[in-house]
């Protein structure tokens, strides 16, 4: 009988954070499925039809970016993490956090006038070099990746840092006494013990970037666009909310093989999802 | 003195009284899309005025940002108020685009109203019957018309093409000094790519006005064939702001731009006042906004009196024209005994009025739209 009770306490304790769960994360998802499924009230594939129709490319394109700017902001934050790791430098601690203060928005508009063919880097490159003129990174896949590396490696370097700082120093001690150099110790010692907390920052910034709106459509490419692109121009173009969730179930669908390799993972590694 | 001191108080006592003639508060709350300009233009021009005609109105204003995505905000809002069944919806007056229009008639969300507006007769262009091919007319009052151009600088284009033709071959020698955003980027580049194919369209006529029918898109693999090539030569900017931004900084010479957003930026100083438009032939689309007011607006009365108020030819010189360098809604007869000639001459400097009514193209109706924008993104962008 007081199990019970204490079933039934714990329920209602988690009661409001189920609810918030369903109605702002569960409903709307099955609703976008059975969106993407419906053409004026009909089951229907032709939403799909038109995702792979005229959009396979930014789907391709939208998975290749993610994957290269997730790459390039792990580098950069082990690199971040393995330095604060040992050597404390106080500006390096605090300029590494400052672009998770500006929104995506002032980022994607300062990012425009700072990479543009007459903008400020290359301003100050041609009067440097002493050349006419630069192409612009602005409006290429270069400059939208430069621009997620920008605003993503913060967010990684935290969780990095954070496992890295709270690795016992004694294996680390145990490896420097027996001769290994500092970047020996990051790439033996300190990634293999904190490779889920890479895995985290891993699919946090990946499922970031692909979700991403602001700075695809202020610095990206004309085309092809990522995914967020082709669906915000589906419903803001055409009323066309078919083929936005046929569009948003297809990312749903890639995020997920990550999801479900990260569970695997976790499972693997520290015997189950629950530890 | 005690005289002038009893003359004041009755003087008061009046003022106060005839404000006090309809002693119920209002607040008047509208939906604007377009440009942070055009929520401005409610916020602090025209709110304030008609607040002084009407002291028992509040005006609120809210912007949902700009092209049709802004419109596409309004319409979800209002089909979010006729869901929940009530009797009194809590806006009551909208401003959107052509292509909102027709969403919000086809669900019932707006209604006739153009009836009671003495200003409707005013209205000389053909918008306010005809949006996109369906038919507006009851629903909507333009309120200001605008119109895309070629913005161009003189100091590297000493003489500008004249005609689509033209500028195929000016950019063939001048490679990548031509802008435009696209058609995901904002409306002046969907508007250039329209004015592409009616350009190459043997029914131009037709997409315009309609019928819609398959067969008169047969000829577009070709138009959109030879626009991807057309592509190779030109930058594809970063939006409507984009266009102008590359422009000033001298990174492209020329490229599509709204004509309102392109005066308000060379009068605000963020723009190179030399730089000047053309309109080429055979032409390039322009849309109205369109003022409407929702089915079940609480205050349906006091939105037919501030689009009354707006769309007045005195009013409309002063601020959609002089203030905002939009094209007026209204006949420019009616508007200019109102307009100084330097405002005048400067919004039709380089785009004369004969050329607007000559080059100035409708958007195509809304079948052969989505399809247009499709198209482009089957076989230019791919």
């Amino acid at each position: 009988m007081r199990r019970r009770r204490e079933v039934l306490v714990g329920f209602l304790l988690i009661l409001p954070a189920l609810l918030v769960l369903a109605v702002l994360y569960i409903y709307p998802l099955f609703l976008s499925m059975y969106m993407s499924f419906t053409v004026s009230n009909r089951f229907s594939l032709a939403n799909y039809g038109k995702v792979f129709d005229i959009y396979w490319r930014d789907v391709v394109y939208s998975v290749m970016i993610s994957l290269i700017t997730t790459f390039a902001t792990l580098v950069l934050s082990v690199l971040i993490s393995g330095y604060l790791r040992f050597k404390n430098w106080r500006f390096l601690d605090l300029m590494y956090k400052l672009p998770l203060f500006i929104p995506f928005l002032i980022v994607g508009h300062a990012m425009r006038v700072f990479l543009a063919p007459h903008g400020t880097l290359n301003n100050l490159l041609t009067r440097i070099l002493r050349i006419e003129e630069l192409p612009g990174l602005s409006r290429s896949w270069i400059g939208l990746v430069w621009a997620f590396v920008w605003i993503m490696t913060p967010y990684a370097t935290l969780i990095v840092l954070g496992a890295f700082k709270s690795l016992d120093s004694a294996y680390i001690e145990a490896a420097q006494n027996l001769g290994a150099n500092k970047v020996k110790i990051v790439l033996d010692v300190l990634l293999p013990m904190c490779r889920p907390s890479i895995m985290v920052a891993f699919i946090l910034t990946f499922v970031r970037t692909i979700s991403s709106l602001t700075i695809p459509i202020m610095v990206g490419p004309a085309s092809p666009n990522m995914i967020t692109v082709s669906m915000m121009f589906r419903v803001n173009y055409f009323n066309d909310w078919g083929t936005a969730n046929a569009l948003g179930v297809v990312s749903y669908l890639i995020v997920m093989v990550f999801a479900i390799y990260y569970l695997k993972f976790m499972a693997a590694e520290r015997g189950g999802i629950k530890a | 003195m005690k005289r002038v001191c009893a003359v004041l108080l009755m003087l008061a006592a009046a003022v106060v009284l005839a404000q006090a003639d309809i002693p119920i508060k209002v607040t008047l709350t509208m939906m604007v899309a377009g440009d942070q300009n055009m929520v401005d233009f409610f916020q602090y021009e025209i709110a304030p005025q008609f607040e002084k005609l009407y002291p028992n109105v509040k005006v609120k204003v809210v912007g949902t940002g700009p092209g049709d995505a802004g419109s596409q905000q309004i319409i979800q809002q209002l089909q979010l108020e006729k869901d929940s069944g009530k009797d009194k919806w809590a806006i009551d007056l909208v401003v959107i685009h052509e292509a909102g229009t027709i969403w919000a008639i086809e669900r019932g969300l707006i209604r006739p109203y153009t009836d009671f507006l003495t200003a409707r007769r005013l209205v000389t262009m053909k918008t306010a019957e005809v949006a996109l091919g369906v038919k507006v007319d009851g629903y909507v009052m333009p309120m200001f018309h605008s119109q895309t151009a070629i913005a161009y600088n003189p100091r590297f284009v000493k003489d500008p093409p004249r005609s689509y033709a033209e500028l195929v071959e000016w950019v063939k020698k001048n490679p990548k000094k031509f802008g435009y955003n696209g058609i995901k980027g904002g409306m002046s580049g969907v508007s250039f790519v329209f004015g592409w194919v009616y350009w190459k369209s043997k029914n131009p006529e037709i997409l315009m006005n309609g019928p819609f029918d398959e067969k008169y898109t047969e000829d577009w693999p070709q138009i959109y064939a030879e626009l991807k090539e057309f592509n190779k030569y030109v930058v594809l900017t970063a939006g409507n702001a984009g266009t102008l931004d590359a422009l000033n900084r001298g990174e492209i010479w020329m490229g599509p731009v709204w004509v309102d957003m392109f005066y308000t930026w060379i009068r605000e100083g963020r723009m190179d006042p030399n730089i000047r438009l053309i309109l080429p032939e055979p032409g390039m689309p322009g849309q109205p906004m369109y003022f409407a007011i929702p089915t079940k607006a609480a205050n349906a009365d006091y939105a037919l009196k501030l689009i009354e108020f707006v769309s007045s030819p005195s009013i409309h010189a002063k601020y959609i024209v002089d203030k905002f360098n939009w094209y007026p809604a209204i006949g420019v007869e009616y508007v200019s005994p109102h307009l100084g000639k330097e405002v005048f001459e400067r919004l039709y400097r380089d785009i004369k009025e004969t050329d607007l009514l000559k080059f100035g193209k409708r958007m195509p109706i809304a079948d052969y739209r989505t399809r247009m924008l499709e198209a482009y993104e089957r076989w230019v962008e791919k």
